[in-house]
């Protein structure tokens, strides 16, 4: 029986849209996969010499596992918020003669090929290798070792099926998670020393991998259990409803011709699990700063400054902004046949986005403390994302024609939905357009025209906002055919 | 009030619709019958302007629907559940389309008044959004909200199909009452030829894309229709 699922599994992951889409997205598909493995086995082995490095006077695996639980806990959050979790597709199952437990253990089965669960091994095994090659450590204690920190992957992994599932578990989990972080936080108590203490018992007693590996056990016991119980349709493989309330949000209704669409925007963005992940990533982007701030490599390199400083206002407005049409594609009809204005259309969306650099350029401003230069990078860096960034984002978004399932969460590494090489193309100009206006006047005269000219190129833009808006108005029209058959496809 | 002329679609060298001549006058309610694949579909889409003629064009209104946008202003429809937008109520729906309808909140309010009998208590205040109904009622908000700001010209693609058969009566008596008291042109499409013989003046039967049929509804049309289908 499980043959055939996996048959079945196969059939559905070789023959969705997205794979079919050509030899040129495969190929980039693998090189990115390959590049991460790589990053991450690049980083098992660096780990090891650059610790004995840094650290001659402690052994690589001690400081590892002092450090593993940070690992473990973000691990764990960006599961949260990006694992999609293959819950609906048991709906076929339910009906023919198959038992139940197979179902659900197959289910189970199945969470655990995903993409987080094979990023530590990468890591955990050419580090362990490393230690055996390198070091004099005993096969039994690094292979043991090894496992236990596979077996606490997949605990997390289950972990993460029971938070997704069922609030209660979410909300002492979460809860216990804040509470140590309070307690780290203000020096109380450090809870990372007794969980080094813990790896580092599992590590000196082999036998001790028989704790994660109960642990994996019984959190799958749990969840088999729970979805047992609910195995029914309205049980827990189902969407939950939850009762919501009509939001008037009149207070949009000061942006006039636009206001329909405003709402409609802010509506979609509060309650879809996509966008509501882009929002998540967008304010991940602020922080983008503080890798290229905080090295020093990068201080004699401002060309790259200047592309880090539109990166950190632009995080909402290129990761939004590029599936703009896409986010209405599963109601394109109803707009392409109501009384509806594209314009108008248009310059709601370009709105919204010229909002979300505002308000990252106001959150952006911790950054002082790097210095005003910085600051006046990132402050150019928003006028260019406002003033340029925004229409050759919008005039992407129409050549991007990708159907998007609003309420279904990307996957991590398999979102090629709403993805294709036309996105790279379009990307050249926002990635060098910044570095080139800001790096030629730099060269030539001095910092401070650069960023100017920066600034001064978002500010001409802005100037010519309606002649942008009317020339990307065109390409929508043009296009029209063409993106309602591509977003009626099935997905 | 909408006139076909020499209309052609293809795909890949097979033609899905070719009708030299049809004119629906202001006013009618038309009919649309015929098996899968026949075109009515393929028809709505290209009145509506969602796909492109491969030939010839269609006037609502004297405008040439691929040529201008003028016709949205008057034209109204519910195709499928593509014209629904999931994640609003449906007041939050209603009052979108009210809004681009130029109807404001009270002029929407006071429209849904009258459908209250339509809706039976499922779609007002349910506190759900709409990807969360059931098809039927899906239906029901699509349908009703294809009627809001007195359109001209109404197009419903196969509305009694998902619905209960309280709704169905239901949703006859306003089509036959919309019919009767305003001069709007409405389009159905269905396969169900009960209801449409009940509730159209006129009847077309398309079968593989050509009108082989254009009857003006008797007491002997449905017997004819029946007598036609079953061979």
């Amino acid at each position: 029986m499980f043959k055939r699922f996996i048959a079945l599994e196969w059939k559905q992951f070789s023959r969705s849209s997205y794979f079919q889409k050509g030899i040129a997205i495969k190929i980039l598909l693998a090189f990115g996969a390959l590049y991460f493995i790589g990053m991450a086995a690049f980083m098992g082995v660096a780990a090891y010499f650059g610790l004995q490095k840094f650290m001659p006077d402690k052994d690589p695996i001690t400081i590892v596992n002092n450090f593993v639980i940070y690992w473990f806990l973000a691990d764990m959050v960006f599961r949260y918020f990006l694992q999609q979790l293959p819950v609906l597709n048991i709906k076929p199952y339910m009906v023919i003669p198959i038992k139940r437990s197979v179902v659900i253990h197959f289910l189970l089965g199945k969470t655990s090929i995903s993409f987080f669960n094979f990023l530590p091994l990468f890591f955990f095994l050419p580090f362990s290798i490393t230690l055996l090659v390198n070091g004099d450590y005993s096969i039994l204690h690094i292979a043991s070792w090894f496992f236990s920190m596979m077996l606490f992957t997949l605990s997390i992994n289950y972990l993460n099926f029971l938070l997704n599932k069922n609030n209660k578990v979410f909300y002492v989990i979460a809860s216990l998670l804040i509470a140590a972080g309070l307690l780290q936080f203000y020096g109380i108590y450090s809870v990372t020393e007794p969980a080094g203490y813990f790896f580092n018992t599992i590590y000196n007693k082999p036998y001790a991998v028989l704790i994660p590996l109960l642990l994996m056990v019984m959190l799958y016991r749990v969840n088999f259990k729970f979805i047992r119980k609910d195995f029914y349709l309205d049980g827990a493989i189902s969407k939950e409803t939850k009762d919501v309330h009509t939001q008037e949000l009149t207070w949009l209704n000061r942006f006039g011709k636009i206001a329909p669409f405003l709402k409609n925007d802010v509506r979609m963005i509060m309650r879809n699990k996509r966008p509501k992940q882009v929002l998540l990533m967008s304010f991940l982007f602020l922080f983008y700063g503080l890798i290229f701030y905080t090295q020093e490599t990068y201080q004699e390199m401002p060309a790259f400054l200047a592309f880090a400083s539109m990166f950190v206002t632009g995080g909402f407005l290129m990761s939004f902004g590029q599936l703009v049409p896409s986010w209405d594609s599963e109601y394109y009809k109803l707009l392409m046949s109501q009384n509806i204005p594209y314009r108008e259309y248009l310059k709601s969306k370009w709105s919204l986005m010229v909002v979300a650099v505002l308000i990252s350029f106001i959150l952006s401003t911790p950054y002082i403390y790097f210095g005003w230069d910085i600051f006046g990078m990132i402050a150019a860096g928003a006028l260019f994302n406002m003033g340029l960034n925004s229409f050759i984002t919008l005039y992407g978004g129409v050549l991007n024609r990708v159907p998007v399932e609003l309420n279904v969460r990307a996957k991590a590494f398999s979102n090629t939905q709403g993805f294709n090489p036309t996105q790279l193309l379009i990307a050249l100009p926002k990635i060098f357009g910044p570095i080139l206006i800001f790096y030629i006047p730099y060269k030539l005269i001095n910092f401070e025209t650069g960023i100017i000219c920066l600034a001064v190129s978002g500010v001409l833009g802005l100037v010519f906002t309606n002649f942008f808006l009317n020339q990307i108005e065109k390409v929508y029209q043009k296009q029209k055919y063409k993106t309602i058959a591509a977003f009626s496809e099935k997905k | 009030m909408i006139s076909v002329s020499n209309l052609s679609k293809d795909y890949n060298g097979v033609t899905v619709l070719n009708i030299d001549n049809l004119d629906i006058p202001t006013g009618e309610s038309f009919g649309l019958v015929g098996n899968n694949g026949a075109g009515k579909t393929t028809f709505f889409s290209l009145l509506l302007d969602l796909i492109q003629p491969s030939g010839g064009y269609i006037k609502n209104n004297h405008i040439i629907v691929n040529e201008s946008e003028e016709w949205k202003p008057f034209t109204s429809s519910f195709i499928d559940e593509s014209f629904l937008i999931g994640y609003l109520t449906a007041e939050e729906y209603f009052y979108f389309i009210g809004e681009l309808r130029g109807q404001n909140k009270a002029d929407v309010n006071d429209f849904l008044k009258k459908y209250e009998e339509f809706f039976n208590d499922e779609i007002l205040q349910k506190k759900k959004y709409l990807r969360d109904l059931s098809k039927g009622n899906q239906k029901k908000a699509g349908i009703i909200a294809a009627l809001i700001g007195n359109p001209d010209v109404v197009i419903l693609d196969e509305p009694f199909a998902n619905l209960d058969p309280t709704t169905q009566i239901r949703l006859k008596k306003i089509i036959k009452e919309l019919n009767q008291h305003t001069d709007t042109t409405i389009l159905i499409s269905s396969h169900d030829l009960i209801h449409v013989t009940e509730v159209c003046e006129r009847i077309v039967v398309l079968d593989k894309g050509a009108t082989v049929k254009d009857i003006q509804t008797s007491q002997a049309t449905l017997e004819e229709l029946e007598a036609y289908f079953n061979r």
